[in-house]
């Protein structure tokens, strides 16, 4: 079950492949054979253009579901469930209509049977951390795409995880917010380091946030390439060197993304 | 690949499961039900078993014991009966809803009328339009138009108001006549609206139908479960709600497939 | 053009004024019909005024040892308590079969093996089994707003997104808490709309009850209009009807807005 590892690996996918077979329409292969391995306390991208699988590796490296082939390693143990230790920030957020923003951030907690007063002070610290204080006790849509974004973030939070999972967190929301959340999310990773998984089919976003970039290609996914990333921070976007290294990963993918 | 296809297969698997599950379900239910009747548990004269009802069944494609009509007399006067009623209000419901969307003055001008009538239930007229028409076809036929007519006009209404004001604004740029916009654009989008109207409206008129013909009528599947229970037949009773139920859901059935035939460019 | 644009300046005021008081005009026409009607033929259509006197009438001289308070309240109380237990089992039976396939091959096959039965038909065999009590016209009532609340409370735990599931399994979540914190929750709002048809089904199934079998009531009411050939008081039961049928259409829209306050259909209406 378990299996050797580097050390300061955290996360090892081995050779991980996923076909949907419907009713009607020929199989669509998704995921063809990726291994990958995610080191602690590093900001990883996975980078790859729209619809080429990303969404579903996540949810195979989750543990939301089974591989047709190949398995996810953290810290050795095989992956057949989700696990606490890994949280995720969901493309289409998920945040649940019912609750207030303040009862949305403290899910983790609250499913783990923490008491309210605990829960309550950990949610209270990510809320005010993506700084959205004062919107505790406002329902979801009564907020704007950005704020959203923020309490999916802050719930990931929250729950504590090791490692976390952000799947194109961005792609909803006009370039203005896009990039000061950006920002923040560059911010928050300072203030709370994690292990980060982050998804995204931007370039620049790639290169502004990631030491280490992994670049899909078009469905079904695989790996195409690996980029270590040793620009300093805060990054600049128009520094020579992020352009550069822009129009080599530009000139590398299938599409103009 | 392989893995997949047994997945596939378990779950096939699986959906037969469940419909084996059902039909024991429902098998036993009968069973249980007969074998109450058989040992006396339940009296006959307050129920009748399954079987007993399928003889009743065929009995009463001849026997007019104990209404006075044979089952299909029955069924043909309460589908005139409904159907009058039904066909009735959707002729002159679902029109008027469009209007009234469309056309600001007359949706003042009849509105208060029909919020008077909305909230009083089809069943509260009927002694009212007994005194007034008495127990014929017409009378029952009013009741029923009542209990249709009110969706019919409330969903076409809304399938109105609906109407995209970019589909309106393009037919406008063009040079089209209000009337001729309404006709080539507000009605034909406010068509699934007004279905799903018609739709609680078939609903509606098949229960209220029973309703009338349990307090006003000489003949049909209603008054023959009221005669079923003066004569204590049991078996009389019970025929009769099936025949109700039976046939409730056939015409759901056929509307839903006129539905899907009528409506087809929305899933276009 | 530009005479156009100045001729509906002109016009559009007393348009608006016209079409202000077109409800109004309505609403006379209908009294004016009523007048006319009741002086044709006074027994079959009485006048405004005898139904008024009527009303007050029912007052000073009660129906069956109740005034018409003491029948409306027959009434809703059937309702309610048939309601309060429609909702009780209804969701429970709704949730079960919504979210256990096993749950849903047993019972919910034999549920819409029953379903198509219209609530009213189930009268004569009640009578039957029951008697003429109050028992049997609370087991009516309750058969009829039963059916609408098992019906939404299915089809909204059907209808959770998976994606809130999913995040919910990310945190860890038991089978348990999949079903009180995800589906159920979710499910609300169609619950509520669920119930809002039961109220309005009860109250019609309620009428019927009491009009085939009954001592008190609305429907009583009207039912003892027809057999009197008292007109004024069939008229004065329906008006009754209406304004608590619609005001109980108020109130559980109103309990919804309460209890729902994220349910953004309804703030939009
Ligand atoms: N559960 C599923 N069943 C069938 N097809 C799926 C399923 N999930 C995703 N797909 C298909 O897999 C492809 C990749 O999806 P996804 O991983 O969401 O792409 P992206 O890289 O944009 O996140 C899409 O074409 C999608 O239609
Ligand atoms: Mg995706």
């Amino acid at each position: 079950m378990s299996m050797e590892q580097k050390a300061g690996t955290r996360l090892i996918v081995k050779d991980v492949s996923k076909t949907f077979y419907q009713k009607k329409i020929e199989p669509h292969h998704v995921v063809d054979k990726v291994s990958l391995e995610v080191k602690d306390n590093e900001f990883l991208v996975l980078l790859g253009p729209g619809h080429c699988g990303k969404t579903v590796l996540l949810n195979i490296v989750s543990g939301l579901m089974p591989p047709d082939e190949g398995s996810v390693y953290l810290d050795g143990e095989k992956i057949t469930k989700p696990n606490p230790k890994i949280g995720m920030v969901f493309q289409k957020l998920g945040l649940m209509p019912w609750k207030t923003v303040i009862e949305n951030v403290e899910i983790g907690p609250k499913l783990s049977g923490i008491n309210v007063k605990t829960r309550r002070e950990r949610a209270e610290y990510f809320i005010d951390l993506v700084g959205l204080k004062g919107f505790e006790n406002s329902y979801p849509h009564q907020l704007s795409g950005g704020m959203k974004q923020r309490v999916g973030i802050a719930r990931a939070y929250t729950n504590d995880p090791e490692i976390l999972i952000m799947d194109e967190p961005f792609g909803q929301l006009d370039a203005q917010t896009r990039y000061n959340m950006q920002n923040e999310i560059s911010r928050i990773s300072e203030h709370e380091k994690r292990t980060i998984i982050f998804v995204t089919n931007n370039i620049e976003e790639a290169l502004y946030l990631g030491d280490r970039i992994i670049l899909f290609t078009e469905c079904p996914a695989r790996v195409k390439e690996i980029y270590d990333i040793d620009l300093k921070r805060p990054r600049d976007m128009i520094d020579p060197e992020f352009l550069r290294l822009r129009k080599m990963i530009s000139n590398n993918t299938d599409l103009a993304l | 690949m392989n893995n997949n296809n047994l997945l596939k297969k378990g779950r096939r698997m699986g959906d037969l499961k469940y419909m084996i599950l059902s039909v024991i379900s429902v098998l036993t239910f009968l069973l249980i039900w007969q074998l109450l009747v058989i040992f006396g548990v339940l009296s006959t004269r307050t129920i009748a078993a399954p079987t007993q009802v399928l003889v009743t069944f065929f009995e009463k494609f001849y026997s007019t014991a104990p209404d006075g009509a044979t089952i299909f007399t029955n069924i043909a006067v309460s589908l005139k009966v409904s159907l009058t009623g039904f066909f009735s209000a959707i002729i002159i419901g679902t029109p008027l809803g469009m209007l009234m969307g469309w056309y600001k003055p007359l949706d003042r001008f009849i509105r208060p009328l029909f919020e008077i009538i909305r909230p009083i239930p089809p069943i509260a007229w009927i002694p009212l339009t007994i005194l007034w028409v008495g127990i014929g076809l017409g009378a029952k036929a009013m009741i029923i138009f009542f209990s249709a007519f009110v969706p019919c006009v409330i969903n076409s209404y809304t399938g109105i108001k609906l109407t995209s004001q970019v589909h309106v604004s393009v037919a406008k740029t063009f040079g089209a006549s209000n009337f001729k916009i309404f006709r080539t654009v507000g009605v034909p989008s406010s068509m699934p609206m007004a279905f799903a109207g018609i739709r609680i409206a078939l609903g509606n008129s098949w229960g209220t139908l029973v309703a009338a013909e349990l307090l006003a009528a000489n003949a049909g599947l209603g008054y023959m479960i009221m005669m079923g229970r003066q004569f204590v037949r049991p078996d009389v009773i019970i025929l009769g709600m099936l025949t109700i139920g039976i046939l409730g859901f056939i015409f759901t059935w056929i509307f839903t497939k006129i539905e899907n035939v009528v409506v087809r460019w929305r899933t276009l | 053009m530009k005479k156009t644009a100045a001729y509906d300046q002109k016009r559009r005021p007393i348009k608006k004024i016209l079409n202000s008081l077109l409800p109004f005009v309505s609403i006379t026409c209908l009294f004016l019909l009523w007048f006319y009607a009741s002086n044709i033929n006074p027994d079959l259509v009485p006048s405004p005024a005898s139904t008024w006197e009527r009303l007050i009438q029912l007052f000073v001289k009660p129906v069956n040892k109740m005034n018409l308070f003491g029948h409306v309240w027959a009434s809703l109380q059937r309702v309610f308590i048939a309601l309060a237990c429609a909702t009780v089992l209804g969701v429970t039976v709704g949730v079960m079969i919504g979210w256990s396939k096993t749950f849903k091959a047993i019972f919910g096959t034999l549920f819409e093996l029953i379903r198509p039965i219209p609530p009213i038909a189930w009268l004569p065999i009640i009578i039957m089994w029951f008697g003429i009590g109050e028992f049997p016209k609370i087991l009516i009532v309750f058969i009829g707003t039963f059916m609408p609340i098992v019906v939404n409370t299915y089809t909204g735990i059907r209808l959770v997104m998976p994606l809130h599931l999913d995040v919910a399994r990310m945190f860890n979540a038991s089978n348990r808490q999949l079903l009180f914190e995800v589906a159920i929750p979710s499910a609300l709002p169609p619950i509520f709309a669920g119930i809002r048809n039961a109220t309005s089904s009860g109250w019609m199934t309620v009428l019927a009850a009491e009009m085939i079998a009954s001592k008190a009531g609305l429907g009583f009411l009207i039912t003892r209009g027809m057999d009197y050939f008292d007109v004024p008081l069939i008229l004065v039961g329906m008006l009754a009807i209406g304004i608590v049928g619609a005001l109980l259409a108020i109130i559980t829209e109103f309990i919804e807005r309460l209890l729902c306050p994220w349910n953004k259909k309804l703030e939009q209406d």
